[in-house]
Order: C-alpha cells, then sequence, then structure tokens
C-alpha cells in the first residue's frame, strides 16, 4: 500500500469532521441574529472599546499569555516523542509520563492559587 | 534506536531535591496555610541532607561514571562540588527557616502585592509566613548540582537556566526596602539572561567546530587539530573555535562575578534578602566555579595557549578592583559584594594553574569561601534598627551603624571579625590555607605564575585595610546608641553560624584533611 | 544556496539583539532583545546541523526553546512587579541601587 495513503484517510477524515460539525450546526441550530452576534469575534467576552492611556491590555491577558506559553512549549518535547515513540520502547513511554506528571504539578499549583481565575 | 540509559544512583542526590522540590509545590498548593511552613523546611532539610548522604556514598563508591547518555559526569570533582553545595545550601536553609517568624522575617508575605498597597498590609496583618521560596530554593538547588556535574554545553545551560531563574524570583523578595528588592532582582535578570545568551552563542559555534556539544568531543576536535567537520571547513576553524570559548566564557565569568562582568554583584547582592545573598553568593559561586573548572580542564585544554593570557589579565582584574572599589563602601552588604568579586580573582589564579593542585586548590578555597560567607552574611540578617516604640526594624547595614558593636554586642563582633581575618586570608584562618594553597598552585607555573601571585598578594594587602577598618569600627569607635539593636539568633541561625565558626577555624588550624580531600577529589573524567 | 548566510544572519540577528539589550531602554524591549540573541542561537545551532548532517544541534534548538519560555514567564513576572510598583518599565528608572 502507498505510504501516503493513511496520511490521505486521515485528512479526509479530518476534513469529514469539519464540514459535518459546521454544517450539523447549521441545519440544526437556531438563526437568530441581535446585536451582539454580529459584533466582532473576541474571544467570547464583550468588545471593550479601547482603554484610555493608548489602548494597553489588562496586566491579565498577560498571566493568561504566559500560562499558555509554558503549557503550549511541553509539547516541543511530545512532539519527536510521538514520532518516534514505538522504536524507543517503554522506558521513553514511563520517562514522558513522569514529565506529563511533572508539567500536571505546576498546573495544580496554578489552579489552586488562582491563576487560572479571570478575576 | 536505543533509549540512553539512567544510572539512577549516579543522579540519586540530584533526583533527591527535584522529586522534593515538586512536592514542595504540590504543599504549596493543597496543604493549608498554617501548615506550610514547618512541612517546607521539613521537606527541605531532610532532601538535602538525603542528597549529602547519597553524596558521600557515591564518594566512598569511588566509581567515576558518565551516565544519562553522557550528559551527567559523576567523578572527583563533581561529587566534592555537590557535596559542598550541599552542606551550604542546609546551612543556608537553616538561616532562611529562622528568619521567617514574621514579625522578623526577610520575606515579603506576598511578592507580589504592590509595595505599601491594601494587599501587602492585610497580608503582613495576618501574619503571612513566605513559604515559596523553598520549592524555589530547591528548583535552585537542582540546577546548581546539575551545573559542575554536566558533561556537554546542553545540560550545562539547562542547569544554568534552572539555577538561575528561581535566583532572580528570590532577590525580588525582601520584607523591607521592596523597591530595592524588585530592582536587584530586575537587573540581575535583564544581565543574567544576557549573559546566558553568550553561553548559548558561544555553544552553538563550539558545536559547529566540534560536531558535538559533549565536553570530551571538544576536546578530542581540538586534539586532533580541528577543522575536521564540515563547518569548520565552510567557516574556518580557529574562528569558531576562540570566538566560541571567548563567547562561553562571557557566560560562566558573569556568574562568577569577574571583572568586567561584575556590575551585578553590588547590586543585586545589597538588594536581595539577606538569607538569599549569602545563599547566592556561596552556592552559586562554588557551581559556577566548578562548571568553568571543568570546560577549562576537560575540553579546552589543547587551546591553553591562547585563552590562559586572557584569564590571567581578567583575574588580575578582578583581584585588584574588587579589593579597591571595596574600601569606599559604605554599606557593609554591598562591601561584602565586593569582597566576593576579589575571591572570585584569587580563585581564578589557581584556575589558571591547569594541573591536579590548581584543582584541588580551587576545591579547597570554594569550600572555604562558602562556609565563611554564609556565615558572613547571617550575621547581617541580625544587626536592626530599632523603630520609634522599641521594636525591631529592618537591616542596619550602613556601615555607620555598626560602630561600637563590640561593646554591645561582643559575641556577634566577635565571630564577624573570625569571618573578617579569614576573608583577608590572616594565618590561622581558612582564609590563609585557602589563599597560600591557589597562590602556590600558580607560584610553580612559570613563565607567568609569579607575576600573577605578585598580583594577587597586592590585591590581599589593599583587602586587608578595608577589613581592617570594620574591625576598627566595631571595636574602638562609640556606639550610635539605641538606634541599633541587635536580635538574639534562633536555634537555626546559631546553628549555622557555629558552623561556619567551625570550619572557619577548623580548615585554617588542621586543613590537612580536607586539603586531602581535595586534592584526591581533583581528577576529572575526561 | 550557500549554507554560510544562515550563519551571517544568525550572526546579524545576535548583534542586534545584544545591541537592542544596550541601548534600549523599556525592561520589555530589552528582554525581547535578549530573546532574540536566544534565537539567534537556535538558528547558528540548526545551521551547523545541517552543515555538519547530524542532528544534534536541531534537538538543542528544541531545548533552548523551552528554556527560553521559562525564562518569558519568569522576566515577565519580574517586570510586572516592578512596574506596578513604578508604573515605569523603564530600566533607566531602576536607580536606587548604588555605592
Amino acid at each position: 500500500m502507498n505510504p501516503y495513503v493513511p496520511i490521505l484517510a486521515l485528512m479526509a477524515i479530518g476534513g469529514g469532521f469539519a464540514v459535518f460539525s459546521v454544517a450539523a450546526g447549521a441545519f440544526t441550530g437556531p438563526k437568530r441574529y441581535n446585536r451582539a452576534k454580529l459584533e466582532a469575534y473576541e474571544c467570547g467576552i464583550e468588545p471593550t472599546p479601547p482603554a484610555a492611556g493608548g489602548g494597553r491590555f489588562p496586566i491579565k491577558y498577560y498571566l493568561v499569555a504566559m500560562l499558555f506559553i509554558v503549557f503550549d512549549i511541553e509539547s516541543v518535547f511530545l512532539l519527536p516523542f510521538a514520532v518516534a515513540f514505538d522504536s524507543l520502547g517503554v522506558f521513553a513511554l514511563v520517562e514522558m509520563v513522569l514529565f506529563v506528571i511533572t508539567v500536571f504539578i505546576a498546573y495544580a499549583y496554578v489552579w489552586r492559587r488562582g491563576g487560572l481565575e479571570w478575576d | 534506536m536505543n533509549a540512553p540509559s539512567v544510572d539512577y544512583t549516579a543522579v540519586a542526590p540530584m533526583l533527591a531535591v527535584f522529586v522534593a522540590a515538586l512536592v514542595a509545590v504540590l504543599v504549596e498548593a493543597f496543604a493549608p496555610r498554617a501548615q506550610r511552613f514547618i512541612i517546607q523546611v521539613f521537606l527541605a532539610t531532610v532532601s538535602i541532607a538525603t542528597a549529602l548522604i547519597f553524596v558521600v556514598y557515591l564518594a566512598t563508591q569511588d566509581t567515576s561514571k558518565t551516565t544519562a547518555g553522557g550528559a551527567v559526569v559523576i567523578d572527583g570533582p563533581a561529587l566534592f562540588l555537590q557535596g559542598t553545595i550541599l552542606v551550604l545550601a542546609l546551612m543556608a536553609v537553616l538561616t532562611m527557616a529562622d528568619e521567617a517568624s514574621p514579625e522578623s522575617s526577610a520575606f515579603t508575605a506576598q511578592a507580589s502585592a504592590v509595595p505599601g498597597s491594601v494587599d501587602e498590609a492585610r497580608a503582613s496583618r495576618l501574619g503571612l509566613v513566605q513559604t515559596e521560596i523553598y520549592p524555589l530554593i530547591l528548583f535552585s538547588l537542582v540546577g546548581m548540582l546539575l551545573f559542575p556535574a554536566s558533561n556537554d554545553l546542553l545540560t550545562m545551560f539547562i542547569a544554568l537556566e534552572v539555577l538561575s531563574l528561581p535566583l532572580y524570583l528570590l532577590c525580588g523578595m525582601a520584607r523591607r526596602r521592596r523597591l530595592l528588592s524588585q530592582e536587584a532582582s530586575l537587573k540581575y535578570f535583564l544581565l543574567g539572561a544576557f549573559s546566558s545568551a553568550f553561553f548559548l552563542f558561544g555553544a552553538a559555534l563550539l558545536y559547529g567546530f566540534a560536531g558535538s556539544v559533549r565536553l570530551s568531543a571538544i576536546a578530542a576536535a581540538i586534539a586532533d587539530g580541528g577543522g575536521t567537520t564540515a563547518a569548520s571547513a565552510v567557516v574556518g576553524k580557529d574562528g569558531l573555535l576562540l570566538m566560541g570559548i571567548g563567547l562561553l566564557a562571557v557566560g560562566l565569568l558573569f556568574k562568577v562575578g569577574a571583572v568586567p562582568f561584575q556590575s551585578w554583584t553590588p547590586d543585586v547582592y545589597q538588594g536581595a534578602p539577606t538569607p538569599v545573598t549569602g545563599f547566592m553568593a556561596a552556592c552559586t559561586k562554588v557551581a559556577a566555579f566548578g562548571a568553568l573548572l571543568r570546560i577549562a580542564y576537560v575540553a579546552i585544554p589543547g587551546v591553553r595557549w591562547d585563552w590562559q593570557p586572557v584569564i590571567w589579565v581578567i583575574a588580575a582584574l578582578t583581584m585588584l578592583v574588587g579589593s579597591i572599589i571595596a574600601i569606599v563602601q559604605a554599606d557593609v552588604k554591598r562591601m561584602l559584594a565586593y569582597s566576593s568579586i576579589a575571591h572570585a580573582g584569587f580563585i581564578l589564579v589557581g584556575l589558571l594553574a591547569m594541573d591536579r593542585a590548581g584543582i584541588g586548590a580551587v576545591l579547597f578555597y570554594l569550600a572555604a569561601y562558602g562556609f565563611t560567607t554564609i556565615g558572613a552574611f547571617a550575621l547581617v540578617t541580625m544587626v536592626r534598627t530599632s523603630t520609634p516604640d522599641g521594636g525591631v526594624g529592618g537591616e542596619a547595614t550602613h556601615l555607620s551603624q555598626w560602630q561600637g558593636l563590640g561593646k554591645r554586642s561582643p559575641w556577634l563582633a566577635a565571630i564577624f571579625t573570625l569571618f573578617l581575618l579569614a576573608f583577608a586570608g590572616i594565618p590561622l584562618t581558612s582564609g590563609f590555607t585557602s589563599k597560600f594553597a591557589v597562590f602556590s598552585a600558580a607560584a610553580d607555573q612559570a613563565p607567568w605564575g609569579p607575576g600573577l601571585v605578585v598580583v594577587g598578594v597586592a590585591a590581599s594587602a589593599i583587602a586587608v585595610f578595608f577589613y581592617i577598618r570594620v574591625i576598627v569600627l566595631m571595636y574602638f569607635n562609640d556606639s550610635v546608641g539605641d538606634a541599633v539593636t541587635v536580635t538574639r539568633p534562633g536555634a537555626l541561625t546559631t546553628l549555622a553560624v557555629g558552623v561556619g565558626v567551625v570550619a572557619t577555624i577548623g580548615l585554617g588550624i588542621l586543613p590537612s584533611a580536607a586539603l586531602g580531600l581535595a586534592n584526591s577529589s581533583s581528577v576529572f573524567l575526561p | 544556496m550557500n549554507q554560510i548566510h544562515w550563519l551571517y544572519l544568525s550572526v546579524l540577528l545576535f548583534s542586534i539583539g545584544a545591541v537592542t539589550v544596550l541601548v534600549r531602554k523599556n525592561a520589555i524591549v530589552v528582554f525581547m532583545g535578549v530573546e532574540l540573541m536566544l534565537n539567534a542561537a537556535n538558528l547558528a545551532f540548526v545551521t551547523f546541523s545541517r552543515i555538519n548532517g547530524n542532528i544534534d544541534g536541531q534537538v538543542i534548538a528544541l531545548f533552548v526553546m523551552l528554556v527560553a519560555a521559562a525564562e518569558v514567564v519568569v522576566g515577565l513576572a519580574i517586570i510586572f512587579t516592578i512596574f506596578r510598583t513604578r508604573r515605569s518599565a523603564s530600566v533607566d528608572d531602576a536607580n536606587l541601587l548604588k555605592y
């Protein structure tokens, strides 16, 4: 079998899922247009006018950004592992589990200390 | 593809501290506030003691080896330095833990609260105790243990960052004079990150030169005459090698506080909470010199004729600048900072010797200096200003406030005098033995050695002047009255200072056992 | 394409970063300079990895990215605390510690 067939199949399944999700929403969901829905999309938060002081972002954005960067960048190690995990064996799997546990300890700390609360 | 094997016994000291640090984070997250302090102190001391036991066990096994796919090397110098760092860290944690009773603590209860704000007032009214310092100390300690034991430049860079990042934060956590403390933190961070970028670029160039960041591979590439990799042929091998070494040296010399990369030292030492300053001054110096030694002796001994003259000049400048500028300091923490710069110069003299006597001398010097330094900074935390209502204020670090302490607090003055004499290198203290060891190691190295020793002795003579000045101030000047009080130290601080005193006198009077240990530990595994 | 050009680019980026650290006043911009230097080193690692034909340099680049991210988090935390205290992120205003 051509080695690209599984990739094509994966792309087809992924694309199909996306089309299905959007189409299902369009067919089954209610259609009510109001002002809030027609506003520019801003991450689910009510759009705010530019703040006084040159439109600076609130400091909370930076907190979220910092947390995002830390958890996002952990995937740097997961990706090479995912590519080679079957040839690396059980040892590497155990190491990765330990690594993820370490990350989750940091996550537990952030959660308990209120780092994930917006206000 | 095979996963690298890890010898867990060999890395047990680091693992013990690392696991304790992770547990400490969980304690911060889940334990009730009232019990955190006691749990954290217990966790920190027990884990450091456990790691120390592992180090001693490994030292008795007498098997040098590389592990973790060759990234970590456990040999004589690594074990000696790890043991030294752990003992010093234990002393530092004791001084911190004693501080942490709410009224006299050196640490702010809430580092995130703006100084002078309602939040801060509420935190101190509730009697909150800062406990987040303990996980930070433990993480930093992991980096310090790994730094002198790393066998390639990548591991070294990771260790450098792991030891530095928590220290940047710890610097900003002082309870009093928060602005100074935060400023110290910012300066240390910006300059530290700047220097580690230089280290990394140097590592990149050496990787181009040798085709590997493994220290032994770099040494082998130099021995081959270099230019074996494609990159060396494209760029030119000397450019890659020498610029790589130069940039690498910037990063490491910054960490040890050598001239011309010393400018952060006084500011950071003054602004940081005093127990953290002691920890930083002693342990960071030990770890960074360990890494510097390993690079100099394992990776680049083949081109020593190229870099020795530069380090010669840096060592001479560091000794002189540190000693001379210390004379005009009016703040005891700043004075000790410049003293630590001068000591970095003396240690560089030993490093330059490039033989086993030099390594042994540097190892001994680092241990002796570390004990004295932690003791001295612990004493600084006890001299406080008095508040108008008779309470205890912040630390009285201005030298004029130390006038007449000899009459009012004879014990403190006597012990501080002992530490100052050790810094100055007066006979019968550890400072004399260690200076003698580095100078005699360097003096054998003709043609450049004797000249550097002359500079070193001159710098020592200058340094004696300002140490004696403080002693005169304490004993022969009139007291400043009730403006300054000397707090009674708790049991933990007393223990830490006691260890410092015993080590300072013991290594001065009976140095042979420790010198023997340092000399027998002085073989790097190539 | 001649791979040495990538080295020139990395040295150029490193120099721009270093100059940024030395001449700019805003702490965040200074910090961006440091990040630029780290990424210039990354580019050098990857280029050498390509020229030398071994993969170590690419692995190192991943580690450096992670360290840089950790450094960003610590750095921004420090800069924000000092900004909230002084309403200024200028490194020239941080001048209380001297002599």
